[in-house]
């Protein structure tokens, strides 16, 4: 059998075509995933596509100057210098959450407030070394939490805080990343990616296969691994529990998560808070404040605030409850009650 | 000027093209189970979830000693301050993880993607 060259050349740049179609194809399915440690916490990106190398590079490249940018835990950040002096003209970035967390602080009576940090401090969950601060040291830091303290003027985005007053976006400053974060991904394109910030999920789209992103909520106590599954696309679930930051002194458990009315752990009888929307930096703050304020208190705000976010409640009795807007959508092993509006 | 034998050439190079192309895709996914441990970012190791094991990783950050054990996972022991990864129940699903913040140690769970898996934690 004899075979003319030209004939293999012909041969070979056929091959050749399939070879990059099959390429073509396999760019368009490719993920990227980066995981990074972040914000005190553990970050894993996953974007879909074909230009999901740039977009999750160009989001952890965020990621990290936000982390710069606020942490109170870096002695160089805007906020930390801004707790130093007392006085600084803030970024973009601080102007807007500083704008957002006096929001929440209003609509949620006080339950959310940057100003907390003082007392955060107290307790040693801003640093390392855990520590039950006395009644009388509570007493005498509560007189600076207080966020209508903060004096801000938008105009020249400078923000003067009194002498004792220092500020903490930590309540909020992972949602407003996971936004930001999915900003850069429409930038890029991007029709599907998942986030999770230390345990706060964001997504964008769906999943590369057009269904739904499964999110499980995690369950507070070990004896099962989760409250329920969670369908959604373009949204954030952030979780609020005491179970994630604690520490145990003579048998008693202290959580992070601090009720600004005495500066203790939050007693109000929610174990676990979830808020489903889609804006992380929302979701982030609500967490918190719906777990301080407890389920009586964090229904009636959902009522009067329903077109804006849903909720996924856990107490203190095993009691789970649902927001209406979650049903179809929530699934899950335990028994729980859809909260409706009336 | 392409004779029929020049065309079944042709056609076979192609097949060829197409299996092998086919066979890449595929070896790509389904591995199986595995745990993957991450240290600070990178890679450590992957491990077969199907094989009881225990690995045991001693670095300038401490020690973890995580057990893989009838299909799941766990932190046996670390010597973290917090003892949070201790304390976490054991994984078995896709996506799940554990991580040890204190020693930038993640563990998790990779496998076939299969109908009701989840694809992130809400915590």
């Amino acid at each position: 059998m004899k075979i003319g060259w030209k004939k293999v050349a012909a041969s070979l740049v056929l091959v050749g075509v399939v070879a990059a179609m099959v390429c073509f194809l396999q760019e368009e399915n490719k993920s990227t995933t980066r995981s990074l440690f972040a914000m005190d916490t553990y970050m894993e990106i996953t974007a879909y596509g074909r230009n999901s190398e740039n977009a999750v590079e160009a989001a952890v490249d965020e990621i990290e100057r936000l982390d710069a940018l606020l942490s109170t835990g870096s002695a160089a950040s805007e906020i930390t210098m801004l707790n130093q002096n007392k006085t600084a003209v803030v970024s973009e970035d601080s102007a807007y959450l500083l704008r957002r967390s006096m929001e929440l602080w209003k609509s949620t009576g006080g339950a959310f407030d940057i100003t907390i940090y003082p007392v955060m401090k107290s307790w040693g969950f801003a640093g390392d070394t855990f520590r039950v601060p006395t009644d009388q040291e509570l007493k005498r830091l509560l007189d600076f939490v207080d966020s209508s303290q903060i004096a801000y003027d938008e105009e020249t985005k400078t923000v003067v805080l009194p002498e004792q007053v220092e500020i903490d976006f930590g309540g909020i400053a992972k949602g407003y990343t996971s936004a930001r974060v999915s900003q850069i991904m429409e930038e890029y394109h991007i029709k599907s990616a998942k986030l999770n910030l230390g345990g706060n999920v964001q997504t964008v789209g769906t999943k590369a296969d057009g269904s739904l992103w499964r999110i499980a909520i995690k369950s507070p106590d070990d004896t099962f691994p989760y409250l329920g599954v969670i369908s959604v696309e373009d949204k954030a679930v952030i979780t609020s529990g005491g179970y994630e930051r604690y520490f145990e002194e003579n048998g008693i458990i202290y959580h992070h998560i601090i009720d600004p009315k005495n500066g203790k752990p939050a007693q109000n009888g929610l174990v676990s808070v979830t808020i489903v929307c889609e804006d992380g930096t929302l979701a982030d703050g609500l967490s918190t404040a719906l777990y301080v304020m407890g389920k009586d208190d964090a229904i009636t705000y959902w009522k009067a605030h329903k077109n804006e976010f849903d909720a996924v409640l856990f107490d203190d009795t095993g009691m789970l409850y649902v927001t209406e807007g979650l049903e179809g959508s929530f699934m899950s092993e335990l028994e729980y009650e859809i909260v409706s509006e009336n | 000027m392409f004779k029929k034998k020049d065309m079944i050439f042709m056609a076979v190079i192609l097949l060829l093209a197409a299996g092998m192309a086919l066979i890449m895709h595929y070896s790509q996914k389904g591995s199986g189970e595995i745990v993957r441990i991450m240290i600070d970012g990178r890679e450590y190791g992957s491990y077969s979830m199907k094989e009881n094991q225990t690995i045991e990783i001693r670095n300038e950050s401490g020690f973890n000693r995580i057990v893989i054990e009838d299909g799941s996972v766990h932190m046996e022991e670390a010597d973290c301050p917090d003892q949070y990864c201790v304390k976490h129940m054991a994984i078995t699903k896709t996506n799940e993880t554990i991580v040890c913040l204190p020693h930038k140690l993640v563990v998790e769970v990779h496998a076939e993607i299969k109908e009701n898996d989840i694809d992130s934690v809400s915590q």
